[in-house]
Order: structure tokens, then C-alpha cells, then sequence
């Protein structure tokens, strides 16, 4: 990929505390348009990896380079909108006015921001024709109203670059839609986020690639398809009805066939269904076949790519999660 | 240079917008006005609300002593409040004159006449034996007024001099001349420059200007800190970080707030001359003190030692001082958690600003003293101890210019370990870090 196709391009950045690493060599592209998780544990130096591509710590070693250009470049975060972590607004200022102040940090001049700041509370339902909380304190607000708040102010300078970090934590279910729903739109329109999450069902949902990183250091990377075809492996979902019949036998029989070595190298009991990893050399064909010898009533039965968790779980493993090095990943 | 615009405007707007800063800002001037006013008003209704004319004078000296005493507390009354009392034409103490046989009786029929309300207010005895033990007796309902008293006992001394000196058969015109002799002292400063604005005046402003110095950096340091601590507690740091440098963000918040201080001190002064000029003279006539008199001379300030080089050099002073607390406010702000550690990591600092105001008694009794000299010179105490100096005597402004270059550096050296300290602090949460660890922090930011 040429250096100019890339929202972001970092070349092997160390970043030293006293009592550990935080992040070590670690290197990482990012499309520009693609939407990109940066995955791992809690602290496996997300926040630090972020934090760094903000310029708001310094790396000890390597180089960042945004939209090909170095990072500590002025004006160049003026393109990037950050959603930290920890989230936060100053409490006793008026809610469009502490907007116009991270808008005009961001280089946007105040008319242009009132105007936008306007448009992002309709769109929130943070004006309507009863209340305009845009004249309330943040302190008057709910913590989902406020959640809001901080997103438009993430968006308001219309960002090429999004960074969300753990954006999806602390969201209820409609603001964590609202959120999924604006990535996609920010997507469309060609701009790029990189957002960095523990739950992998969201990166798997979202993701165009990914960057799985455990104790500071890279375990993988690549668009999500070629992550989950990389192992060379096809897994079985299968989910089982029960409805009828003696349960407990017809599950004896079927814990009989799945724990069968030459069918089946391990499986993932989800409750609702299994995620079933065949053993090599062995035949989907062969193992519906036996399920149902063994008195299986089948609802599904789908060959399907690895999903992310569990590639994450058999790459990090239970190592990955370091006790000490939680905080701040 | 933008964002520093942004970060101070938002500093300046908000503290500005902010209910203490309203409160404040009307209430000092308010309290400035009382200070000077109530005092003078007090005054005022002591000089004419005295009671001392409304006596009756039992005389049974038989030398007259008993008029002259009545006519010396008529005149003392009538120079203090003429205009209340044309207005009022309150009558002169009577005076009733009498053998020593009728005034044991005369004494119990004034009792009762002092007894009823609206009437005379009490009554003097001189009998027979009054010039050659010199006692006077006093009765009545103000014999616990001091002020009252005062005037009837020197009226008494007066009247006993002039009674005195007729029988030494000094001239009428001599008497009445040695009894109206008043003295009015004023007290001038001298100074290399030669002469110029009172002494007292001089005090007062060197002080007041101290105190205002230091009250205003205590207060909007203070402000800086709580800000401080205010982005990091909520979090807003990061996000704020992410967009303006940390150096930034610290030189912008300090400038906002010093921006506020100065228009609080201007609005404070301000306000404040508007109360003096314009309530002075209601407050003072309603007290019943002369009109004429009723001006700020009366109050007894004088902004004459108040010269626009001092002004500026104390607008200067502020500025420096400001940013030079500030700065390390902040700094000790973005080390901790909470408004108690915070307090703690100020000690330091506060220890420096306080420490100076120790010294302020020594620099006023010898403003040329090397104490004074000295502290005038050192970049955390010159922003207090110099302007102060100025006000108390006049101070070569090559010593001024010299003390604020050495201010500005030392301004330049506290901002650039506040940003350091800062910029590690502001992200750093946790256990509150120890000495040792910002030692470090300033090494390697």
C-alpha cells in the first residue's frame, strides 16, 4: 500500500513505563475509508497505542505518520476527533457552549460551529420543540444524554479520521445503535475510524481489519476476512432443537460424537448454539451424518469462517490477560 | 496561537459568567465603601449628635462660671453640626443660678425634669466650693456617653481657665481669644523629591495596595488550581489534550483567569469610587456633619500618592506575580485527584506567597530597610513587597525596571516547570505521585 493510501501508518513505536512496557515494536496500517478495531484485552496497551497517535504522549522509539505526514505536524489533529475512554465534559458550562469551544480547538470558526452544533442536537433529539438542552448545564443532563453530547463533540469539525476508544462501553442498547450507525455513515462518506474494543463480536460485526494486540506487543493483523480464512480452518455451528424427547440421552449422544478426536479438535458450548471446530482431515458431511445417527434434532448446521473470539482466545489465550497491567490498555 | 485564544477566551468567559464572580464583584466595593464611610458616619453622629447642649447648669459659684461654661458648649455644638442645629433651634443649656442653700432642692427638681422623656438630658452641679476643690458632679441620662462628657468636662476646664484668669486681671479680649484657640495639624511627608502627600496616606495605600496584590493572586491562583483540577477530575483533559498542547492549554487558562483578576481589580476600583463620590455625602448629612465638609477630604482618603507610574507598575507587578503562582498552582493542580491533595500540593507554593507577607511589618516601618530591599528583588516576593515599597516611599525606577526583569524570568522558569509537570500530570491518576516522581517528571517530560 502506498504511504498516501494510509489514514495512518506506524512503524514500530515502544513506549517504556518504569515497572513494564506498555506497548513494544509495534507496527500497524490503516486504510484510509476502512473501518478498524484495535483489539486485545484489558491493559494490552490500547489506550497507549491511542494516546500516542494522538500525540498527546510521545513514543520512545518509531515513527507515526497521519495521512502521511508526522503526527506532532500542527494543525494535523485538527482532522482527527478523539473519543477517549474516559469521558468527561466540563459540568457547569452550557451544553453548545462547551460544543463551540471543542469545535473551535479544532480550528472551526464559531458560526460554522453554531450552525453544525444546531444540526447534531436535532439529529440527537437533544433539541425538540418542548426542551432545548443545548441551553442546559452538562451537569443537568442524563448520562445518556451526555454520552451524546461527547459524540457530537468527537464529530463535530467533521474529523477524516475518527479514533473511539471503547466507544461501546457504558452505552445502552439505542445509544450504542445510534454510535454503530454514525461509523457506518462516517464509512460511506469515505472517512476512516479506528475504534478499540474487548468485545469481539463488535469488531467482527464492524471491522474491515483489525490489529489484535496482547501485552503490548502485535499478535496479528489484517482485514477481518483474511484473519478468519488465515487458519486454514472451517468451523461448524450448530444449534440443536429442544423441543421434545428425552433430553439428557439425546444430548449424551451427542456430547458422544462431539468429543469423537477424529471428527472434532475442540468445540465452544455458546448454550444457544455450538461453534465446532473440525479435526483435521475430517468431513462436515461425516459429523452431520453421526449427529444424526445419534438422534440430533438439527435447527442449524452452517460451515462457517472462525469468528474473531475464538481466534482471539486460541492467539492470546489466557496469558494475554495480564494481572498488574490493568488500567489502562 | 488560535487555540491559546480559544482556551483563555472560554477561562475569561465562563469565570466572568460565573455567580461568584457577580457577588464578588459588588460586594468588595460595597465593603470598601462601608470600611471608609462607616467609621466617618459614626463620627459625624458622634460630633453632632452629642446631647452636651441640652443640660441644665446648677450655678452656685456666683461667678459666673455657669454662663461661660453654657457659652462654650453652645459654640463646640454649633461648630460641629450648624446645619442641624438651624434647623432643629434646639435650645443652649440653661443655666440657673442660685445660692449653695437652694441647690440641694434645685438638684431634686432637675432629677424629675430629667426623669420625663423629651426634656433636658441632665443637669451640672457647680456649688460654692467648685474653684477651690475643682469637683463638678454630672447627672443624667447620657453621663455614660464619653463623647458627652468629654465636651462638658473640657467646656468646664475652659470656662475654670477664663474665670481664672479675669481674677488675675488679664483683659476680656485676651480670655476670650486663649478660650477659641483651636489647632489644626496637618502631617506632610518629606521625600528625596521634596514634599508631597500626607504620611498617613502614604501607609494606607502601601498596605492597601499589599493587600490587594496578594488577595488577588491567593484568589485567582487558587481559581487556576481548582480549574485544573476540575479538567482532570472530569475527565475533560483528554479530550481537550488531544486538540491543544498541553503548554498551551496551561498558558491560555492562566492568561483567562489572570484576564478576569485584572477586570475584577478595575471594576473594584471603579465601583468603588462611584459609591465613595456619590454616597459619601448622603451618608456624612444624614449624620448630620457639615456639608461643606462632606466630601472625601472629610473620610480622610486621598489618592494623591496614587500616580500613574505606581499604576502601572502595580498592574505590571500583579501580571508577573499572577502568571508566577499560577503557573505553579496548576501545576500542583494536575498532580492530584482531589480538592484535599490539592490543597496539600499548593502548601509549597503558598508557603512562598504567605512567607512573603510575613516580612510586610518590617517593610513598612523602614521601606528603605535591606528586608525590604532585598524581598523587593526575589521574583516570588517583588510582585507584593516592591509595589508596596512604592507606595510607602518612593523607590528609582531603574530598581523598579530591574526587579521586573528579574520577575519575568523568574515567571519564564515557573511556567516552564509547570508545563512539565503539567503535562505528565494531567493524564496521570492515581495515587498522589511523590516528590521524587515530579522531580522526574520534569526530567524527562
Amino acid at each position: 500500500m502506498q504511504g498516501n493510501d494510509l489514514a495512518i501508518d506506524v512503524r514500530g513505536i515502544t513506549k517504556r513505563y518504569e515497572e513494564h512496557v506498555a506497548v513494544r515494536d509495534l507496527s500497524l496500517q490503516v486504510p484510509r475509508g476502512s473501518v478498524y478495531g484495535l483489539l486485545g484485552p484489558n491493559g494490552a496497551g490500547k489506550t497507549t497505542t491511542i494516546r500516542m497517535l494522538l500525540d498527546i504522549i510521545k513514543p520512545d522509539a518509531g515513527s507515526i505518520a497521519i495521512f502521511g505526514r508526522p503526527s506532532t505536524e500542527s494543525g494535523l489533529l485538527n482532522r482527527v476527533g478523539y473519543l477517549p475512554e474516559e469521558r468527561g465534559l466540563y459540568r457547569k458550562m452550557q451544553v453548545r457552549r462547551v460544543l463551540r469551544f471543542l469545535a473551535e480547538l479544532k480550528g472551526v470558526k464559531p458560526a460554522e460551529a453554531d450552525k453544525r452544533i444546531d444540526e447534531w442536537l436535532q439529529r440527537f433529539g437533544l433539541t425538540t420543540k418542548e426542551k432545548d438542552w443545548g441551553n442546559s448545564k452538562i451537569d443537568e443532563l442524563s448520562r445518556g444524554m451526555q454520552q451524546k453530547v461527547q459524540f457530537i463533540a468527537t464529530l463535530l469539525h467533521d474529523p477524516e479520521l475518527v479514533i473511539l476508544d471503547e466507544p461501546f462501553s457504558g452505552l445502552d442498547p439505542i445509544n450504542a445503535q445510534a454510535l454503530k450507525d454514525a461509523v457506518v455513515e462516517l464509512k460511506r462518506r469515505g472517512h476512516t475510524v479506528i475504534f478499540s474494543t474487548h468485545v469481539m463480536e463488535n469488531a467482527e460485526r464492524m471491522c474491515d481489519a483489525v490489529c489484535i494486540i496482547a501485552r503490548g506487543e502485535k499478535v496479528l493483523d489484517g482485514l477481518v476476512t483474511e484473519v478468519r480464512t488465515s487458519s486454514g480452518r472451517r468451523n461448524v455451528a450448530l444449534a440443536l432443537a429442544v423441543d421434545s424427547g428425552t433430553l439428557a440421552a439425546r444430548e449424551n449422544g451427542v456430547g458422544h460424537v462431539l468429543s469423537d478426536p477424529r471428527l472434532v479438535k475442540r468445540f465452544d458450548d455458546n448454550n444457544r448454539y455450538f461453534e465446532i471446530e473440525l479435526a483435521p482431515g475430517a468431513d462436515a458431511q461425516e459429523l452431520l451424518h453421526k449427529l444424526i445417527e445419534a438422534g440430533a434434532r438439527i435447527e442449524r448446521f452452517e460451515l462457517v469462517l472462525p469468528s474473531l473470539h475464538q481466534i482471539f482466545i486460541e492467539r492470546v489465550g489466557a496469558t494475554g490477560v495480564e494481572t498488574g497491567m490493568s488500567g489502562h490498555g | 496561537m488560535d487555540k491559546f485564544w480559544v482556551v483563555a477566551k472560554r477561562e475569561y468567559l465562563e469565570r466572568v459568567r460565573s455567580r461568584w464572580f457577580v457577588v464578588m464583584t459588588l460586594f468588595v466595593p460595597v465593603l470598601i465603601t462601608a470600611t471608609f464611610l462607616v467609621p466617618a458616619w459614626v463620627a459625624a453622629k458622634a460630633a453632632s449628635g452629642t446631647a452636651a447642649h441640652n443640660i441644665v447648669i446648677l450655678d452656685a459659684t456666683g461667678t459666673g462660671l455657669g454662663q461661660r461654661v453654657a457659652d462654650i458648649l453652645m459654640r463646640d455644638t454649633a461648630a460641629a453640626a450648624p446645619a442641624r442645629r438651624a434647623a432643629a433651634a434646639e435650645p443652649g443649656p440653661q443655666v440657673r443660678e442660685m445660692t449653695q442653700a437652694q441647690l440641694a432642692a434645685a438638684e431634686d427638681s432637675t432629677t424629675r425634669e430629667v426623669m420625663k422623656p423629651n426634656s433636658v438630658v441632665g443637669y451640672l452641679v457647680l456649688d460654692d466650693s467648685t474653684l477651690s476643690t475643682r469637683r463638678i458632679r454630672y447627672a443624667g441620662r447620657n453621663a455614660s456617653s464619653i463623647v458627652d462628657m468629654d465636651k462638658v468636662r473640657s467646656a468646664v476646664r475652659q470656662a475654670f481657665t477664663g474665670v481664672m484668669l479675669q481674677r488675675e486681671g488679664v483683659k476680656p479680649e485676651t480670655i476670650s481669644l486663649i478660650s477659641n484657640l483651636s489647632l489644626n495639624m496637618s502631617q506632610t511627608r518629606i521625600d528625596e523629591r521634596g514634599k508631597g502627600g500626607s504620611g498617613q496616606a502614604a501607609i494606607f495605600l502601601g498596605v492597601g495596595i499589599g493587600v490587594l496584590l496578594l488577595m488577588s493572586i491567593v484568589f485567582h491562583g487558587q481559581n487556576v488550581l481548582r480549574g485544573v483540577l476540575e479538567e482532570k477530575s472530569t475527565r475533560v483533559a483528554e479530550v481537550v489534550i488531544s486538540s491543544v498542547k498541553p503548554e498551551i492549554l496551561l498558558a491560555g487558562k492562566v492568561a483567562g483567569a489572570g484576564a478576569v483578576g485584572l477586570t475584577q481589580q478595575v471594576l473594584w476600583i471603579a465601583i468603588s469610587a462611584y459609591l465613595l463620590t456619590n454616597f459619601a455625602p448622603i451618608v456624612l448629612r444624614s449624620a448630620g456633619a457639615p456639608i461643606a465638609n462632606g466630601s472625601s477630604a472629610a473620610i480622610g482618603i486621598s489618592f494623591g500618592g496614587l500616580t500613574i507610574g505606581l499604576f502601572i507598575a502595580v498592574i505590571l507587578y500583579f501580571l508577573f506575580g499572577f502568571v508566577f503562582y499560577a503557573s505553579l498552582l496548576a501545576a500542583a493542580g494536575s498532580m492530584v485527584n482531589s480538592e484535599q491533595d490539592a490543597q496539600q500540593a499548593a502548601m509549597p507554593v503558598m508557603y512562598l506567597l504567605i512567607g512573603s507577607w510575613l516580612f510586610v511589618n518590617s517593610v513598612i516601618v523602614n521601606p528603605t530597610g535591606t528586608t525590604a530591599k532585598v524581598l523587593s528583588w526575589l521574583p516570588f516576593s517583588s510582585p507584593i513587597i516592591m509595589p508596596m515599597r512604592m507606595g510607602l516611599s518612593p523607590v528609582p525606577w531603574l530598581s523598579v525596571a530591574g526587579s521586573l526583569a528579574v520577575c519575568a524570568l523568574g515567571c519564564v522558569l515557573a511556567v516552564w516547570l509547570a508545563a512539565r509537570i503539567y503535562r505528565v500530570g494531567m493524564l496521570m491518576y492515581g495515587k498522589k505521585p511523590s516528590l521524587a516522581e515530579v522531580a522526574k517528571w520534569v526530567r524527562y517530560a
